[in-house]
């Protein structure tokens, strides 16, 4: 009796199974391809400089030489300095751009002033300008500001980087929301900045958390803008140091320098890869909420 | 509103502009020279080798990444989308190289593109018992910046495909399945056609940002062997930062501005073939 009902289960089983073999291949292969790279880096980051070199190459962890790397790098090179730095250039750059985009993206999507919608499009065609059109004349303006070298400056840019995209988002994410809600709050007699405080502010809270992820990790990413702006020690950030960690002591000698150079690079990326890991589903809704509006 | 406006006039459309005017202006700070020599700039372009090299470049580069950009976040979105168990794991995993900063990850591509030890070479030398030379041959090189770009940005595309994959009403695939469609036609007449406005405005979009790339080629290749990787975004940061010729760097800048320019609008034209014929 029992083998009678089992049977056709089983084979319905195997059936399923094969069906999926080639699904797990591919995801499989997909998987294999996104995280070999990375590992690799972590593997270089780990082994002793002279075990750097084995062909073929080895694919185990081999030791925890990454400890004195990081003892040579955070000799040699301000590193603490650095990691400051874009912590607190990615952090305040984002905060200014929320409220601030928080404020323009609400003029833009609830007061009908004639020509919102251009100066919203405006907004997102100037993102589109290249970096390169704008970067000579803002090095000049920054040598007669003194602004070069200064983390100020570079807060300045960060943010302005990020003002479009994140009032583009927050527009879309008002749209959703019924001004009914405003207007029954204005019934009662909220002022204008309790209004945007109490009323505005809370429904939209999820958009606000959702490009607060994105923009830091695209803060602690930025290294076009301190290259150009920042070539002091007060103002570099930690995607400055892979190249820097390069050039440091013994390690003009070839396999120290890529050691070194994972090493920083391990610094740079474990901070973001944790902000995804948790954030996924912010960051997600972030991505397709520019597109999908 | 103001304050956003302002910002951006102040940081983006005013340097713009100037640097159209620059563009006019023999102006180095090297030199010390600041003279107006209307198109002398432009002129030099047109026979300056780097600018041609970076233009078969550019073109090469953005039609390759963005095409296996698409055709690669289809599959992966096809393939995320999928019940399974750990999907949510398997989609944080997509995400990591788009989170990674584009200039880690173009160090590390250097490594990884060594001939003797790097990840590349060890697994072709594995199968095929070959070790190319990946970045002093110019083709592979060019092939080199444009796979590591691919790595990077497909992820973001998935994300978006995923998204619209889930926008499609199951009615339709359920009735096609009644009318006795398999999987992989159900994909090619309903998936894909609906899928394509989303398709062609993405591709845009990422045509416009594949023009603009710049750290993948200052870490991978420096632009080169020679000029045969770099891009427009490049000679712009030699010419201003390196060689300190800002009027020419304008200039080049403005080409880049033009290029942009002429894929967004062509591929505006393009959409709104697509949608008409939708």
């Amino acid at each position: 009796m029992t083998t009678l009902i089992r049977q056709p289960i089983n084979r319905r089983w195997i059936m399923r199974t094969a069906r999926a073999i080639p699904f797990y291949l591919a995801l499989l292969v997909f998987l294999t391809v996104v995280l070999l790279p990375i590992y690799y880096i972590f593997l270089t980051a780990f082994a002793p400089g002279d075990k750097i070199f084995t062909k073929p190459l080895s694919y185990l962890p081999r030791s925890l030489a990454i400890l004195d790397r990081y003892q040579q790098i955070f000799a040699a090179l301000p590193i603490a300095r650095y990691l400051l730095n874009t912590t607190y250039l990615a952090t305040v750059s984002t905060i200014i751009a929320l409220v601030i985009s928080f404020l323009g993206a609400y003029a833009i999507a609830r007061l009908q002033f004639p020509g919102a919608n251009l100066v919203l499009i405006g907004l997102l065609a100037s993102s589109m300008l290249p970096g390169a059109t704008t970067v000579i004349p803002l090095f000049q303006m920054f040598q007669k500001l003194k602004l070069m070298n200064t983390l100020a400056g570079l807060l300045l840019l960060y943010t302005s980087g990020l003002l479009p995209v994140t009032t583009w988002v927050l527009v879309s994410f008002l749209k959703q929301v019924p001004p009914e809600i405003e207007d029954a709050a204005k019934v009662d007699g909220a002022g204008f900045i309790p209004l945007l405080l109490y009323v505005v502010l809370p429904v939209i809270r999820p958009g606000m958390a959702t490009m607060f992820v994105i923009n830091f990790i695209v803060g602690w990413n930025e290294f076009f803008t301190p290259l150009i702006f920042a070539r002091g020690p007060g103002a570099k950030v930690i995607t400055m140091a892979l190249s820097e960690a390069q050039v440091i002591g013994s390690s003009t000698q070839f396999y120290q320098s890529w050691g070194n150079m994972s090493a920083v690079a391990i610094l740079a990326t474990v901070p973001v890869f944790i902000i995804t890991l948790v954030f996924q589903r912010q960051i997600v809704e972030g991505i397709t909420s520019g597109v999908f509006k | 509103m103001a304050p956003v406006v302002l910002w951006r006039l102040a940081t983006s459309i005013y340097p713009f502009v100037y640097t159209a005017y620059l563009s006019f202006f023999d102006n180095s700070p090297v030199r010390r020279t600041f003279k107006f020599i209307g198109f002398d700039n432009y002129i030099a372009m047109t026979k300056d080798q780097n600018v041609n090299d970076t233009l078969a470049f550019t073109l090469y580069f953005t039609v390759v990444s963005v095409s296996l950009q698409v055709v690669l976040g289809l599959a992966i979105a096809q393939l995320l989308n999928q019940r399974f168990r750990f999907r949510n794991l398997a989609r944080a995993v997509n995400l990591l190289p788009w989170a990674m900063s584009a200039i880690v990850i173009g160090t590390a591509a250097r490594w990884i593109f060594d001939p003797d030890f790097g990840l590349v070479n060890d697994l072709i030398w594995r199968i095929s018992g070959a070790r190319p030379l990946w970045l002093v041959d110019p083709s592979r090189a060019r092939l080199a910046v444009t796979l590591t770009d691919v790595w990077k940005n497909t992820a973001f595309l998935a994300v978006i495909f995923i998204s619209g994959l889930q926008g499609i009403p199951l009615e339709l695939y359920e009735a096609a399945k009644m009318d006795g469609a398999d999987g992989i036609r159900s994909y090619w007449y309903i998936t894909l056609p609906l899928l394509m406005p989303l398709i062609i405005s993405m591709a845009i979009f990422i045509a416009i940002y594949r023009v603009l790339s710049f750290e993948i080629v200052y870490a991978l290749t420096s632009g080169g062997p020679g000029s045969a990787t770099a891009l427009m975004s490049y000679l712009v940061y030699l010419q201003g930062f390196r060689v300190l010729n800002f009027g020419y760097a304008s200039a080049l800048a403005m080409g880049l501005f033009f290029i942009v320019l002429v894929v967004g609008l062509l591929g505006f034209g393009l959409l709104r073939r697509a949608w008409e014929r939708l």
